[in-house]
Protein backbone atom coordinates (compact mmCIF):
# COMPACT_ATOMS: atom_id res chain seq x y z
CA UNK A 1 0.00 0.00 0.00
CA UNK A 2 3.00 2.59 0.74
CA UNK A 3 4.61 1.78 -2.30
CA UNK A 4 1.60 2.10 -4.29
CA UNK A 5 0.83 5.61 -2.66
CA UNK A 6 4.57 6.58 -3.39
CA UNK A 7 3.99 5.53 -6.92
CA UNK A 8 0.96 7.83 -7.43
CA UNK A 9 2.79 10.80 -5.61
CA UNK A 10 5.87 10.13 -8.09
CA UNK A 11 3.31 10.16 -11.15
CA UNK A 12 1.93 13.22 -10.04
CA UNK A 13 5.06 14.67 -9.45
CA UNK A 14 6.50 13.91 -12.55
CA UNK A 15 3.24 14.92 -14.23
CA UNK A 16 2.76 18.42 -12.75
CA UNK A 17 6.48 18.87 -13.94
CA UNK A 18 5.59 18.13 -17.66
CA UNK A 19 2.83 20.08 -17.63
CA UNK A 20 4.93 23.34 -16.72
CA UNK A 21 7.68 22.30 -18.96
CA UNK A 22 4.49 21.58 -21.67
CA UNK A 23 3.21 25.03 -20.92
CA UNK A 24 6.78 27.29 -20.63
CA UNK A 25 8.82 25.30 -23.37
CA UNK A 26 9.60 26.68 -26.49
CA UNK A 27 9.24 23.66 -28.88
CA UNK A 28 12.47 25.02 -30.75
CA UNK A 29 11.92 26.62 -34.21
CA UNK A 30 12.80 24.53 -37.84
CA UNK A 31 15.10 26.66 -40.25
CA UNK A 32 14.29 28.70 -43.08
CA UNK A 33 15.26 29.40 -46.87
CA UNK A 34 15.14 32.99 -47.96
CA UNK A 35 14.09 35.85 -46.42
CA UNK A 36 12.32 39.21 -46.65
CA UNK A 37 13.08 42.35 -48.51
CA UNK A 38 11.51 46.04 -48.05
CA UNK A 39 9.06 46.98 -51.00
CA UNK A 40 10.71 49.80 -53.59
CA UNK A 41 9.17 52.39 -55.42
CA UNK A 42 9.42 50.54 -58.61
CA UNK A 43 7.37 47.42 -56.33
CA UNK A 44 4.84 50.27 -55.34
CA UNK A 45 4.39 52.22 -58.81
CA UNK B 1 -8.89 72.63 -44.91
CA UNK B 2 -10.22 69.08 -43.66
CA UNK B 3 -11.37 68.69 -39.69
CA UNK B 4 -11.27 65.21 -38.30
CA UNK B 5 -12.61 63.70 -35.42
CA UNK B 6 -11.13 60.97 -33.15
CA UNK B 7 -13.82 58.41 -31.52
CA UNK B 8 -11.56 57.47 -28.71
CA UNK B 9 -7.94 58.39 -28.11
CA UNK B 10 -6.21 55.13 -26.65
CA UNK B 11 -2.83 53.76 -28.13
CA UNK B 12 -4.23 53.43 -31.58
CA UNK B 13 -6.47 56.51 -31.46
CA UNK B 14 -3.81 58.87 -30.03
CA UNK B 15 -1.58 58.40 -32.66
CA UNK B 16 -3.93 58.31 -35.38
CA UNK B 17 -4.85 62.00 -34.40
CA UNK B 18 -1.14 62.94 -34.00
CA UNK B 19 -0.81 61.52 -37.52
CA UNK B 20 -3.52 63.74 -39.05
CA UNK B 21 -2.47 66.96 -37.51
CA UNK B 22 1.15 66.47 -38.76
CA UNK B 23 -0.23 66.28 -42.13
CA UNK B 24 -0.44 68.98 -44.30
CA UNK B 25 -4.55 70.06 -44.96
CA UNK B 26 -5.34 69.06 -41.75
CA UNK B 27 -6.88 71.97 -39.87
CA UNK B 28 -8.30 70.49 -36.45
CA UNK B 29 -8.56 67.15 -34.74
CA UNK B 30 -11.89 67.11 -32.63
CA UNK B 31 -11.17 64.29 -29.61
CA UNK B 32 -13.79 62.50 -27.49
CA UNK B 33 -13.62 59.59 -25.31
CA UNK B 34 -14.89 58.00 -22.13
CA UNK B 35 -12.31 59.00 -19.75
CA UNK B 36 -11.40 62.69 -19.13
CA UNK B 37 -8.43 62.64 -17.96
CA UNK B 38 -6.93 60.77 -20.74
CA UNK B 39 -8.51 63.04 -23.43
CA UNK B 40 -6.78 66.24 -21.49
CA UNK B 41 -3.52 64.06 -21.77
CA UNK B 42 -3.79 63.42 -25.47
CA UNK B 43 -4.99 66.62 -26.27
CA UNK B 44 -2.28 68.30 -24.26
CA UNK B 45 0.14 66.35 -25.70
CA UNK B 46 -0.89 67.14 -29.26
CA UNK B 47 -0.85 70.75 -28.97
CA UNK B 48 -2.30 73.65 -31.25
CA UNK B 49 -4.96 71.37 -33.65
CA UNK B 50 -6.30 69.35 -31.03
CA UNK B 51 -10.08 69.96 -30.00
CA UNK B 52 -11.97 68.13 -27.33
CA UNK B 53 -15.25 67.16 -27.20
CA UNK B 54 -17.05 66.14 -24.18
CA UNK B 55 -19.95 64.93 -26.00
CA UNK B 56 -20.76 61.22 -26.03
CA UNK B 57 -19.68 59.06 -28.80
CA UNK B 58 -22.80 59.08 -30.83
CA UNK B 59 -23.40 62.97 -30.85
CA UNK B 60 -23.34 64.24 -33.97
CA UNK B 61 -20.41 66.21 -35.91
CA UNK B 62 -19.77 69.15 -37.70
CA UNK B 63 -16.59 67.25 -39.25
CA UNK B 64 -15.04 66.29 -42.90
CA UNK B 65 -14.16 62.36 -41.70
CA UNK B 66 -14.45 60.40 -38.47
CA UNK B 67 -12.41 57.84 -37.39
CA UNK B 68 -13.55 55.73 -35.06
CA UNK B 69 -10.99 54.22 -32.21
CA UNK B 70 -13.24 53.73 -29.52
CA UNK B 71 -13.63 50.39 -27.95
CA UNK B 72 -14.51 46.90 -29.86
CA UNK B 73 -18.18 46.27 -29.80
CA UNK B 74 -19.14 50.25 -29.74
CA UNK B 75 -18.82 51.13 -33.63
CA UNK B 76 -21.82 50.49 -35.29
CA UNK B 77 -23.71 52.58 -33.43
CA UNK B 78 -21.74 55.38 -33.91
CA UNK B 79 -21.08 54.90 -37.36
CA UNK B 80 -25.07 54.98 -37.81
CA UNK B 81 -25.14 58.78 -36.85
CA UNK B 82 -22.31 59.94 -39.00
CA UNK B 83 -23.46 58.22 -41.62
CA UNK B 84 -27.23 59.66 -41.29
CA UNK B 85 -24.66 63.01 -41.17
CA UNK B 86 -23.05 61.85 -44.88
CA UNK B 87 -19.66 61.90 -43.29
CA UNK B 88 -17.25 59.33 -44.23
CA UNK B 89 -16.45 56.77 -41.38
CA UNK B 90 -13.10 54.89 -40.54
CA UNK B 91 -12.33 52.29 -38.34
CA UNK B 92 -10.29 50.84 -36.87
CA UNK B 93 -11.85 47.59 -35.29
CA UNK B 94 -11.05 43.99 -36.00
CA UNK B 95 -14.17 42.69 -33.86
CA UNK B 96 -16.14 40.40 -36.16
CA UNK B 97 -19.48 41.92 -34.69
CA UNK B 98 -18.65 45.30 -35.78
CA UNK B 99 -17.27 44.49 -39.00
CA UNK B 100 -20.96 42.67 -40.11
CA UNK B 101 -22.66 45.45 -38.61
CA UNK B 102 -20.66 48.30 -40.37
CA UNK B 103 -20.97 46.13 -44.12
CA UNK B 104 -24.32 46.21 -43.44
CA UNK B 105 -24.44 49.48 -43.74
CA UNK B 106 -22.98 49.63 -47.38
CA UNK B 107 -26.33 50.12 -49.02
CA UNK B 108 -27.10 53.33 -47.12
CA UNK B 109 -23.23 54.56 -47.27
CA UNK B 110 -23.59 54.01 -51.35
CA UNK B 111 -26.93 55.54 -51.42
CA UNK B 112 -24.98 59.15 -49.34
CA UNK B 113 -21.96 58.90 -51.49
CA UNK B 114 -19.69 58.18 -48.66
CA UNK B 115 -17.20 55.41 -47.89
CA UNK B 116 -17.40 53.53 -44.62
CA UNK B 117 -13.63 51.97 -44.23
CA UNK B 118 -14.38 48.75 -42.36
CA UNK B 119 -11.16 47.65 -40.53
CA UNK B 120 -8.53 50.39 -41.25
CA UNK B 121 -5.68 48.95 -38.58
CA UNK B 122 -2.63 46.65 -39.04
CA UNK B 123 -4.76 43.46 -39.70
CA UNK B 124 -7.41 43.73 -40.92
CA UNK B 125 -6.36 47.12 -42.52
CA UNK B 126 -2.88 47.08 -43.81
CA UNK B 127 -2.84 43.28 -44.44
CA UNK B 128 -5.93 44.17 -46.93
CA UNK B 129 -3.68 46.39 -48.58
CA UNK B 130 -1.12 44.36 -49.12
CA UNK B 131 -3.07 41.52 -50.41
CA UNK B 132 -4.85 43.59 -53.12
CA UNK B 133 -1.51 44.56 -54.36
CA UNK B 134 0.16 41.05 -54.05
CA UNK B 135 -2.87 39.86 -56.46
CA UNK B 136 -2.44 42.36 -58.92
CA UNK B 137 0.29 40.08 -60.02
CA UNK B 138 -2.15 36.97 -60.52
CA UNK B 139 -4.83 36.05 -63.08
CA UNK B 140 -7.07 35.05 -60.59
CA UNK B 141 -6.43 34.91 -56.54
CA UNK B 142 -7.99 31.27 -55.39
CA UNK B 143 -5.94 31.69 -51.84
CA UNK B 144 -5.25 34.35 -49.17
CA UNK B 145 -3.81 33.46 -45.74
CA UNK B 146 -3.59 35.91 -43.03
CA UNK B 147 -1.22 35.83 -39.98
CA UNK B 148 -0.73 38.39 -37.17
CA UNK B 149 1.27 38.72 -34.30
CA UNK B 150 1.73 41.35 -31.12
CA UNK B 151 -0.89 43.80 -29.71
CA UNK B 152 -1.17 47.48 -29.96
CA UNK B 153 -2.19 49.04 -26.30
CA UNK B 154 -4.24 47.58 -23.27
CA UNK B 155 -7.78 47.80 -26.04
CA UNK B 156 -6.53 45.74 -28.38
CA UNK B 157 -4.52 42.88 -25.99
CA UNK B 158 -8.32 42.56 -24.92
CA UNK B 159 -9.57 41.79 -28.05
CA UNK B 160 -6.51 39.48 -29.00
CA UNK B 161 -7.44 37.40 -25.39
CA UNK B 162 -11.01 37.01 -26.71
CA UNK B 163 -10.57 36.29 -29.93
CA UNK B 164 -8.73 33.19 -29.15
CA UNK B 165 -11.40 32.45 -26.91
CA UNK B 166 -13.71 32.70 -29.53
CA UNK B 167 -14.78 31.28 -32.84
CA UNK B 168 -13.19 31.88 -35.96
CA UNK B 169 -14.80 32.28 -39.03
CA UNK B 170 -12.81 31.57 -42.16
CA UNK B 171 -13.86 31.40 -45.93
CA UNK B 172 -14.03 27.59 -47.44
CA UNK B 173 -14.90 26.55 -51.14
CA UNK B 174 -18.12 29.45 -51.32
CA UNK B 175 -19.07 29.19 -47.98
CA UNK B 176 -18.41 30.37 -44.07
CA UNK B 177 -16.68 27.76 -41.63
CA UNK B 178 -16.66 28.29 -37.82
CA UNK B 179 -13.89 26.72 -35.82
CA UNK B 180 -12.37 26.89 -32.23
CA UNK B 181 -10.72 29.78 -31.38
CA UNK B 182 -6.95 28.45 -30.30
CA UNK B 183 -6.98 25.68 -32.83
CA UNK B 184 -4.90 24.90 -35.68
CA UNK B 185 -1.67 25.39 -34.84
CA UNK B 186 0.59 26.58 -37.93
CA UNK B 187 3.89 27.86 -37.83
CA UNK B 188 4.09 30.92 -39.80
CA UNK B 189 7.06 33.02 -40.72
CA UNK B 190 6.85 37.12 -39.92
CA UNK B 191 9.32 39.73 -41.50
CA UNK B 192 12.82 39.72 -39.41
CA UNK B 193 13.29 39.86 -36.26
CA UNK B 194 9.92 38.54 -34.97
CA UNK B 195 10.44 35.47 -37.08
CA UNK B 196 8.46 32.21 -36.62
CA UNK B 197 5.64 32.45 -34.57
CA UNK B 198 3.14 29.42 -33.53
CA UNK B 199 -0.40 31.25 -34.69
CA UNK B 200 -3.83 29.37 -33.90
CA UNK B 201 -7.51 30.11 -35.36
CA UNK B 202 -9.27 33.02 -33.75
CA UNK B 203 -12.38 35.11 -33.69
CA UNK B 204 -10.74 37.86 -36.56
CA UNK B 205 -12.81 39.97 -39.49
CA UNK B 206 -10.12 39.43 -41.72
CA UNK B 207 -12.14 37.04 -43.86
CA UNK B 208 -15.16 39.01 -43.69
CA UNK B 209 -13.72 41.92 -45.61
CA UNK B 210 -11.51 40.15 -48.20
CA UNK B 211 -14.14 38.01 -49.39
CA UNK B 212 -15.89 40.64 -51.42
CA UNK B 213 -12.93 41.84 -52.40
CA UNK B 214 -11.70 39.10 -54.78
CA UNK B 215 -14.43 37.25 -56.47
CA UNK B 216 -13.60 33.69 -56.79
CA UNK B 217 -11.30 33.64 -54.02
CA UNK B 218 -12.09 29.89 -52.80
CA UNK B 219 -10.37 30.15 -49.25
CA UNK B 220 -9.95 33.26 -46.47
CA UNK B 221 -8.40 32.04 -43.27
CA UNK B 222 -6.77 34.61 -40.64
CA UNK B 223 -4.32 33.43 -37.64
CA UNK B 224 -2.57 35.21 -34.96
CA UNK B 225 -0.13 34.03 -32.97
CA UNK B 226 -0.22 33.29 -29.59
CA UNK B 227 1.52 31.09 -26.85
CA UNK B 228 0.32 28.22 -24.92
CA UNK B 229 0.17 30.45 -22.09
CA UNK B 230 -2.30 32.37 -23.76
CA UNK B 231 -4.15 29.43 -25.21
CA UNK B 232 -5.04 27.90 -22.01
CA UNK B 233 -5.88 31.23 -20.24
CA UNK B 234 -8.31 32.37 -23.46
CA UNK B 235 -11.48 31.59 -22.23
CA UNK B 236 -10.73 33.17 -18.96
CA UNK B 237 -10.76 36.82 -17.77
CA UNK B 238 -7.40 38.51 -18.54
CA UNK B 239 -5.52 37.84 -15.39
CA UNK B 240 -2.87 40.24 -15.91
CA UNK B 241 -2.78 43.86 -17.44
CA UNK B 242 -0.90 44.04 -20.56
CA UNK B 243 1.37 46.11 -21.69
CA UNK B 244 0.18 50.44 -22.32
CA UNK B 245 2.35 50.50 -25.83
CA UNK B 246 2.18 47.00 -26.99
CA UNK B 247 5.70 45.68 -28.35
CA UNK B 248 7.09 44.75 -31.51
CA UNK B 249 4.06 43.23 -34.07
CA UNK B 250 4.12 42.17 -37.46
CA UNK B 251 1.73 40.42 -40.03
CA UNK B 252 2.39 38.35 -42.71
CA UNK B 253 -0.05 37.83 -46.16
CA UNK B 254 0.35 35.05 -48.50
CA UNK B 255 -1.32 35.28 -51.98
CA UNK B 256 -1.44 31.90 -53.99
CA UNK B 257 -3.23 31.76 -57.77
CA UNK B 258 -2.85 31.59 -61.20
CA UNK B 259 -0.09 33.74 -63.11
CA UNK B 260 -0.95 32.64 -66.65
CA UNK B 261 -0.47 28.72 -67.11
CA UNK B 262 0.83 28.61 -63.52
CA UNK B 263 0.24 28.14 -59.93
CA UNK B 264 1.69 31.03 -57.93
CA UNK B 265 2.38 31.97 -54.61
CA UNK B 266 3.36 35.38 -53.20
CA UNK B 267 3.76 36.84 -49.19
CA UNK B 268 3.86 40.28 -48.03
CA UNK B 269 4.64 41.52 -44.67
CA UNK B 270 5.13 44.80 -42.51
CA UNK B 271 6.50 44.64 -38.82
CA UNK B 272 6.18 47.27 -37.09
CA UNK B 273 4.46 48.55 -33.23
CA UNK B 274 0.48 47.53 -34.40
CA UNK B 275 -0.41 51.19 -32.14
CA UNK B 276 2.00 52.85 -34.44
CA UNK B 277 0.89 50.74 -37.59
CA UNK B 278 -2.72 51.06 -37.10
CA UNK B 279 -2.68 55.19 -36.38
CA UNK B 280 -0.83 55.73 -40.02
CA UNK B 281 -3.33 53.79 -41.99
CA UNK B 282 -6.27 55.07 -39.82
CA UNK B 283 -4.81 58.49 -40.97
CA UNK B 284 -4.07 57.48 -44.18
CA UNK B 285 -7.31 56.32 -44.75
CA UNK B 286 -9.46 59.29 -43.47
CA UNK B 287 -7.36 61.70 -45.19
CA UNK B 288 -7.99 59.88 -48.50
CA UNK B 289 -11.73 60.12 -47.97
CA UNK B 290 -11.64 63.52 -47.13
CA UNK B 291 -9.76 63.66 -50.30
CA UNK B 292 -11.85 61.70 -52.61
CA UNK B 293 -9.67 59.33 -53.42
CA UNK B 294 -11.50 56.27 -52.15
CA UNK B 295 -12.10 53.95 -55.61
CA UNK B 296 -16.10 53.41 -54.81
CA UNK B 297 -18.09 54.76 -51.70
CA UNK B 298 -19.77 52.03 -49.73
CA UNK B 299 -19.03 50.25 -46.74
CA UNK B 300 -16.22 47.84 -47.45
CA UNK B 301 -12.59 46.94 -46.28
CA UNK B 302 -9.46 48.82 -47.52
CA UNK B 303 -8.81 46.07 -50.24
CA UNK B 304 -11.44 47.05 -52.40
CA UNK B 305 -11.67 51.31 -51.50
CA UNK B 306 -7.83 51.84 -51.68
CA UNK B 307 -5.34 51.96 -54.87
CA UNK B 308 -2.65 49.58 -52.94
CA UNK B 309 0.34 50.79 -54.62
CA UNK B 310 -0.21 54.41 -54.09
CA UNK B 311 -1.43 53.79 -50.56
CA UNK B 312 1.67 51.72 -49.20
CA UNK B 313 4.24 54.08 -50.85
CA UNK B 314 2.31 57.31 -48.53
CA UNK B 315 2.05 54.46 -45.91
CA UNK B 316 6.08 53.74 -46.25
CA UNK B 317 6.41 58.09 -46.14
CA UNK B 318 4.81 57.74 -42.90
CA UNK B 319 7.65 55.04 -41.81
CA UNK B 320 4.98 52.35 -42.32
CA UNK B 321 7.54 49.90 -44.54
CA UNK B 322 6.30 46.68 -46.20
CA UNK B 323 8.21 44.14 -47.30
CA UNK B 324 8.46 40.75 -49.64
CA UNK B 325 9.18 37.19 -48.49
CA UNK B 326 12.06 36.11 -51.23
CA UNK B 327 12.73 32.32 -51.15
CA UNK B 328 11.01 29.02 -51.53
CA UNK B 329 7.53 30.47 -51.64
CA UNK B 330 8.07 32.88 -53.99
CA UNK B 331 8.60 30.65 -56.91
CA UNK B 332 5.89 29.48 -60.11
CA UNK B 333 4.79 25.75 -59.56
CA UNK B 334 4.40 25.29 -63.39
Amino acid sequence: MKMMRRALVALGIAAAIAAVLRVRGSGGVPPQGGGWRELTDSDLS
Amino acid sequence: MASVAVIGVGAVGARVARQLLSTEGVSEVVLRDGQSDRLETVARSLGEGARIDVHPYAAPLDVDVVVLAGPAGSHVDVARTFLSQSIPIVSVSDNIEDARGLLDLDVEARERGISIVVGAGMSPGLSCVLAAHAAADFDQVDEIHIAKVGTGGPACAREHHRALGGTSLDWRDGGWVERSGGSGRELCWFPDPIGAQDCYRAALSDALVLVPAFPGVVRVTARVAATRRDRLTARLPMLWPSHPEGGAGAIRVEVRGQRGSSRAISVLGAMDRPAVAAGAVAALAALWAVRGQHVRSGAAGLAELVSPGPFLAQLRDRGVRAAAFYGDAERDFS
